[in-house]
């Protein structure tokens, strides 16, 4: 009969029967150390949740301090980074305004509990980038009824039950990238498209806008892989797609990495000057870059938001009216315009 | 007299099937006839696909190799995928934003990297705390720390500049050469230093008294205390090779990718363990070694490779993974007498 192997090894789960010794003294000394340890690494972490919560500094007591809240839903991602550097730097510009920023490390139970916090600190106006839908509804809601504006950012709530939304349009965005690419390969090639992750609203979203932009053309997408957003997947992939196909003549990639990371694969086989690499995002410190740098020939921006953020707030905080949404435009970089901060997409 | 035979040679060809070595050659060896069939149009004959099959297990591989001593000692370490990230963020610090020399570079990175290890495994083996929580612990912690070293983006060859504009680096020459290709482009070097790797693993576990300490721990830890084994530095120094590892492949993560990237190695550590145990060393503990767990590594590095150049989806991929990683294992599973 088969039977799992127990080994009489199993570490910890036999009795200790070691020889006696006066161990008291050591294990007090041992418990200290532990002790120290630990609060220690509490102190540290402290201190690093304490810078998180940074704040704008202001210059010399102004007429009248509005103090914005602003919770975003994760500070993993660096376009997550960008944004509130963007709001930093669009609230900098105004002394009147004090932000303080929040991050909810992608758990949805932290981010409702920062938006309780904001409203019981009773904040002049809350900003908010959700990291979803359902459950931050009723806190926003709450929030709303406490008389509290509310400006969301990115990732829709249900219902309008807030003052303005910002965010872009990602299928736009797919479709913009699709027509480059019929335009750029002259209505005919083959192309490799690199996804971000498929069960993401983003990554389904840029798929089919990609594929509105390319329907009707003699553009053939040779190799599709999702690689979740990875640049390492992205480079993976590729290595596949390039070791499959002779004739790849563009790489669409649904964010700049996973675009360095098929460019990263095509100069190790020697074929990227064959092909041309695509990608979205276009943050100054990747896209931007790669764009200056040659390695992308086009990247289309995805806005984050924030100086637009700073302007809604400012309005609403005069008393002024917002539109219930605005939907931002996209900016394309490529090698010739880059120096110009690239064009505006309509 | 043939009837006297015929059984003994039975338990000689049962004994020879037995031999988890065999059986790990076998479970490989299905996979390249799965890559055989599914050639996607002959993309599995050309040398490049090998080539790059080998630098992407290379990674996985390297921390494979680590966690051999460790899993052959009967304890487990959760926290090479984080003390990677940790690893490339130090690694692209120093090569790329301090301009330090590679060697110098590479030394430190190594010591951070074992520092990680050497204090998991002293808090698992010193305090008795089971080595699952206490190298949970270290991953989380090391996450941690890599955030807060890189400040939570990515270091990469751009420099922001005060006024919000940024300037670019050139990649460092230590990155250049460990994502070189040698032999006319037919061999990674990271592929290269993963042999190595294996190469020194297996000295250590097959060659030294430190290695016979941890076949003897994992197979009864009491007894090889009371026969004055030093049980608790040879578990903590399973752990620091571990750790040192996990560097090496922080280092090779980060040139491969031009940036220390703080979220990288995220369920990296799951890939290797499972690279170890298909290979048919025990999880717990006393039975194993580094060839097999480069038999398991070349099995899981050729299955994802082969479903990468077929396009497979997403969920095909995942599920396929699943499944044979339990067939790779039941196959694996001992007749008990």
């Amino acid at each position: 009969m088969k039977t799992f192997n127990i080994q009489p090894s199993a570490p910890n789960a036999q009795p200790d029967i070691r020889p006696s010794r006066p161990r008291r003294l050591r294990l007090n000394v041992e418990c200290w150390l532990l002790n120290f340890l630990s609060i220690s690494a509490i102190s540290i972490f402290a201190g690093c949740s304490k810078s998180n919560e940074t704040t704008t500094p202001n210059a010399p007591p102004p007429q009248k301090q509005f103090v914005i809240g602003m919770s975003q839903c994760n500070l993993g991602e660096p376009w997550r980074v960008q944004m509130n550097a963007d709001i930093k730097a669009a609230a900098d510009k105004h002394p009147e305004l004090k932000v303080i920023f929040k991050d909810a490390q992608n758990d949805t139970l932290q981010q409702r509990a920062q938006v309780e916090e904001f409203v019981s600190a009773k904040v002049e106006l809350l900003l908010i980038s959700p990291k979803e839908a359902a459950p931050l509804t009723e806190p926003v809601a709450h929030a709303m009824a406490a008389g509290i504006p509310v400006i969301v950012l990115d990732r829709r709530l249900l219902g309008t039950n807030y003052t303005c939304f910002i965010g872009a349009d990602n299928k736009k965005i797919g479709k913009a990238a699709g027509e480059w690419i019929v335009k750029a390969l002259g209505g005919k090639g083959n192309v490799v498209e690199l996804m971000g992750l498929q069960t993401s609203t983003p990554g389904q979203d840029r798929h089919s806008g990609f594929r509105e932009g390319i329907a009707g053309s003699d553009i053939n997408v040779i190799f599709r892989a999702d690689m979740q957003w990875l640049e390492p997947n992205a480079r993976q992939e590729m290595e596949s797609a390039l070791a499959r196909f002779g004739k790849i003549d563009c790489v669409f990639a649904h964010n700049d990495p996973g675009a360095h990371g098929a460019w990263l694969a095509a100069r190790a086989a020697g074929r990227e000057k064959q092909m041309k690499f695509v990608g979205i995002d276009a943050l100054p410190q990747e896209g931007v870059a790669y764009v200056k740098q040659g390695i992308l020939d086009a990247t289309f921006q995805y806005p984050t938001g924030g100086a637009e953020a700073i302007d809604m707030a400012l309005k609403i905080l005069h008393g002024g009216r917002v539109p219930k949404e605005i939907v931002l435009g996209s900016r394309l970089f490529t090698k010739a315009n880059v120096a110009q901060g690239g064009e505006a997409l309509n | 007299m043939t009837s006297l035979l015929e059984p003994n040679r039975n338990t000689a060809l049962k004994e020879w099937f037995a031999s988890p070595a065999l059986r790990a050659c076998l479970a490989l060896t299905l996979i390249l006839v799965l890559g055989l069939v599914l050639n996607a149009d002959g993309a599995f004959f050309k040398i490049g696909t090998h080539r790059d099959a080998l630098r992407q297990m290379s990674v996985y591989g390297i921390l494979a190799c680590g966690l051999t001593p460790v899993i052959i000692s009967g304890g487990i370490d959760l926290s090479v995928g984080s003390v990677l990230a940790l690893a490339a963020v130090c690694c692209a610090k120093l090569a790329i934003h301090w301009n330090w020399p590679g060697t110098a570079a590479i030394a430190l990175t190594l010591l951070v990297g074992a520092a990680c290890g050497g204090l998991s495994g002293v808090i698992a083996a010193r305090f008795h705390i089971q080595p699952f929580i206490a190298t949970l612990a270290m991953m989380v912690f090391a996450r941690g720390l890599a955030k807060y070293a890189s400040g939570g983006m990515k270091v990469s060859t751009a420099i922001a500049n005060p006024d919000g504009t940024y300037h670019y680096l050139d990649v460092p020459r230590l990155f250049r050469l460990v994502d070189h290709r040698i032999l006319g482009g037919n061999l990674s070097v990271v592929t290269l230093i993963f042999l190595a790797c294996a190469a020194l693993a297996w000295l250590l576990m097959a060659r030294s008294v430190w290695g016979r300490y941890i076949y003897a721990i994992g197979g009864n830890e009491m007894a090889s205390r009371m026969s004055g084994v030093p049980v608790v530095l040879a578990k903590t120094l399973a752990y620091v090779f571990s750790g040192a590892c996990a560097g090496l492949a922080g280092i090779c993560q980060a040139a491969q990718e031009q940036q220390g990237d703080p979220e990288a190695g995220t369920g990296y550590e799951l890939m290797a363990i499972a690279m170890v145990v298909i290979g048919g060393t025990s999880l717990m503990g006393g039975r194993g070694g580094i060839g097999l767990t480069l038999l398991g590594v070349l099995t899981i590095g050729y299955l994802d490779k082969i479903l990468s150049i077929n396009a497979v989806p997403e969920a095909g991929r995942l599920m396929l993974t699943g499944a044979i990683i339990v067939a790779a294992v039941l196959t694996q599973r001992r007749k008990q007498t």
